[in-house]
């Protein structure tokens, strides 16, 4: 479970994050939906430990992120904004790597990363090296090496961003798989079709703040618009942002 | 801890050795030198050969006796060509001997008789051939100098109330790291060379692939990343060092380094004195390399600044090279200066002590201490970790 309480994050003049709460439970996919330059990123790598909130705190499974990193970096998995791979280690190497890095060894670490393998269908690239590997490869590479430590929280920053259709569909199968599993699932877009294909529960972003939370019902409710897409432009003011 | 080093250490390893390209371009830098200094010590050799002078004359026939004692002596006598001014200004003639017309005349009266060395002072390679000229013409005058006295009944000591002896107190040690002292420069260079381009891979590279955001999310502390991927450079470094050195003595045992009236201390103790000295350098330019290639945003800017930096500490060592100074115990407190110092005492065979390599590892250790210590605050800051081009 991840709950994040009123945080802020300034950079210099810019105010990124003003003031953003909110819950994500096991077993449900949280979306964080906003309009590029929303505060979504900033407050993800927020929950994610690498960015120090200057106000608000966070909790990742009971772990504060700023007064125990480390520790809600073990239960958390990640799949950040930057996913540059090394290009002479093969897919299985990287997962082998970051499975390392969280003191995984001998067996244990080649059935957890044989079953990333097989969950990400990635049979064919496993012990290819990463150099000239598609954007859709690279993401199930990068899933997998942010997934091989079993996370209980899962939180991926616009995970089909720059996908094609089938690897798309393939991160969706993915993430509803997890929430199966029972984690708690928390990953942002602007795309509010993928939002609403999703997620259970919608975290509306804009101007840093939280202006909407809900389900999709209860967001179509609150703002008396019957399509999402309506009721996502009323809640967020202006028509900034929707594409696609 | 040790363990999560372990693992970055290994993935940085073979990830660097994978890049085939680039690895044998730090071995490159250990064979590099080592070759240099074959072809140079062999065309050194081949000046150094004492060959018999020979030395172009003009107006021989002036000086019968003079001529006799020349060839005596070993001195291949010819005519000098017509055009002997301009070919020794153009360096194809070293030097020419001009006896002029009255030198019999003078010479049978008792008067002090002139003979002409003509040369180019200002051309270093004919300096030798000069100095051989100058000193068996010195040689004839005191030797005919000596008999007129005699036939005096004079003793020609009375003519030389000081005679200047020459000691040479180069040992053949001392001159071999003379003609050495390129060795100590050339094994830094390995130093430097050997883990430069892990060290801007490692930090710079991994900025620039958006691969170090992810690998900071795993919960390792960053001590452990830094000192592992330093560990990682500073094994290349360190294979860099020991290789170019294998290379060196493996040189110094086939180049004709006698000829040169040398003899290298090369043996067993030495080495050990020399990778004493150099070793502990790699440890500080290693974390300095790695510290620099953290602040650049891709590799290309982070091999910028290696290159800078490699150039900065070369320059007291270029200077200690061109001229000694006189070596004092602060200096080997000096990374880059010290190591010089300690390797050229080392090849000239002197006895140190423990104290100076003490006091250079010490400096090394303390440099790599600061290098570390920042280069891991680096990693908690924002423009680091997300600072992309």
């Amino acid at each position: 479970m991840i709950r994040a309480t009123n945080l802020h994050k300034r950079f210099g003049k810019v105010t990124a994050v003003e003031d953003v709460s909110f819950t994500a439970e096991d077993g449900m996919i949280t979306g964080l939906l906003g309009p590029n330059g929303a505060g979504k990123t900033t407050t993800l790598r927020m929950l994610y430990t690498l960015v120090r909130p200057d106000r608000g705190t966070a909790t990742v499974d009971g772990v504060d992120v700023t007064a125990r990193p480390e520790d809600a970096r073990r239960v958390l998995g990640v799949l950040p904004d930057a996913r540059g791979l090394y290009p002479r280690l093969t897919a299985r190497e990287h997962a082998r790597y970051y499975g390392e890095l969280h003191g995984l060894s001998g067996a244990a670490l080649d059935k957890c990363v044989d079953e990333l393998v097989d969950l990400l269908d990635m049979k064919e690239l496993a012990d290819r090296r990463a150099e000239g590997f598609s954007q859709g490869e690279r993401v199930k590479v990068a899933l997998a090496r942010a997934l091989v430590h079993g996370p209980r929280n899962v939180l991926l920053d616009e995970p089909t961003n720059g996908l094609d259709v089938m690897s798309t569909r393939a991160v969706r199968t993915l993430l509803r798989r997890l929430k199966d599993e029972g984690r708690c699932v928390v990953f942002s877009s602007h795309i509010m079709q993928e939002v609403a294909a999703l997620c259970e529960r919608i975290v509306v972003v804009a101007h840093g703040r939280v202006v909407a939370e809900g389900t999709p019902d209860a967001l179509r409710a609150s703002t008396g618009k019957d399509s999402l897409e309506e009721a996502f432009v009323a809640t967020i003011g202006s028509e900034q942002g929707l594409m696609q | 801890m040790r363990r999560l080093i372990g693992t970055v250490f290994r993935k940085e390893l073979r990830d660097y050795l994978r890049d085939r390209r680039t690895a044998s371009t730090s071995l490159l830098w250990a064979l590099l030198a080592p070759l240099l200094f074959l072809v140079l010590i062999n065309v050194m050799a081949s000046w150094r050969k004492d060959k018999p002078l020979e030395l172009p004359v003009v107006g021989r026939e002036h000086a019968p006796s003079l001529m006799a004692f020349l060839s005596r002596l070993g001195v291949t006598l010819k005519d000098a060509p017509e055009d002997y001014e301009e070919r020794i200004r153009a360096g194809s003639l070293d030097v020419v001997l001009l006896v002029p017309q009255d030198y019999g005349r003078d010479f049978s009266s008792g008067r002090t008789a002139d003979v002409n060395l003509i040369m180019d002072s200002s051309r270093q390679s004919a300096q030798r051939s000069v100095q051989r000229a100058q000193r068996l013409l010195q040689g004839y005058s005191r030797h005919v100098g000596d008999q007129r006295l005699y036939a005096r009944g004079m003793a020609p000591e009375l003519a030389m109330p000081v005679r200047v002896e020459e000691l040479d107190l180069s040992t053949p040690e001392r001159t071999a790291a003379m003609v050495l002292n390129m060795l100590p420069f050339f094994l830094v260079m390995a130093a430097f060379g050997g883990g430069m381009q892990l060290a801007s891979d490692t930090m710079a590279g991994e900025r620039e692939r958006g691969s170090l955001e992810p690998l900071l999310l795993n919960p390792v502390p960053h001590g452990a990343l830094v000192t592992g991927k330093w560990l990682a450079t500073v094994a290349m470094a360190g294979v860099t060092v020991l290789g170019s050195l294998a290379c060196f003595i493996v040189v110094v045992r086939h180049v004709p380094l006698e000829d040169l009236g040398v003899r290298a201390r090369f043996d067993a103790a030495a080495t050990l004195g020399m990778v004493a000295a150099i070793l502990p350098l790699a440890l500080a330019v290693s974390a300095l390399q790695m510290w620099v290639a953290t602040y650049a945003r891709s590799f290309k800017e982070a091999q910028m600044y290696q290159s800078m930096l490699m150039v900065v500490p070369m320059l007291p060592g270029m200077m200690l090279m061109l001229s000694p100074m006189q070596t004092k115990l602060w200096m080997f407190a000096v990374p880059v200066v010290g190591q010089q110092l300690l390797a050229g005492e080392v090849l000239r065979g002197e006895v140190l002590g423990p104290m100076p390599f003490l006091i250079a590892a010490a400096s090394c250790v303390a440099v790599t201490l600061v290098s570390l210590r920042v280069t891991t605050g680096l990693l908690s800051q924002e423009r680091i970790v997300f600072g992309r081009s």
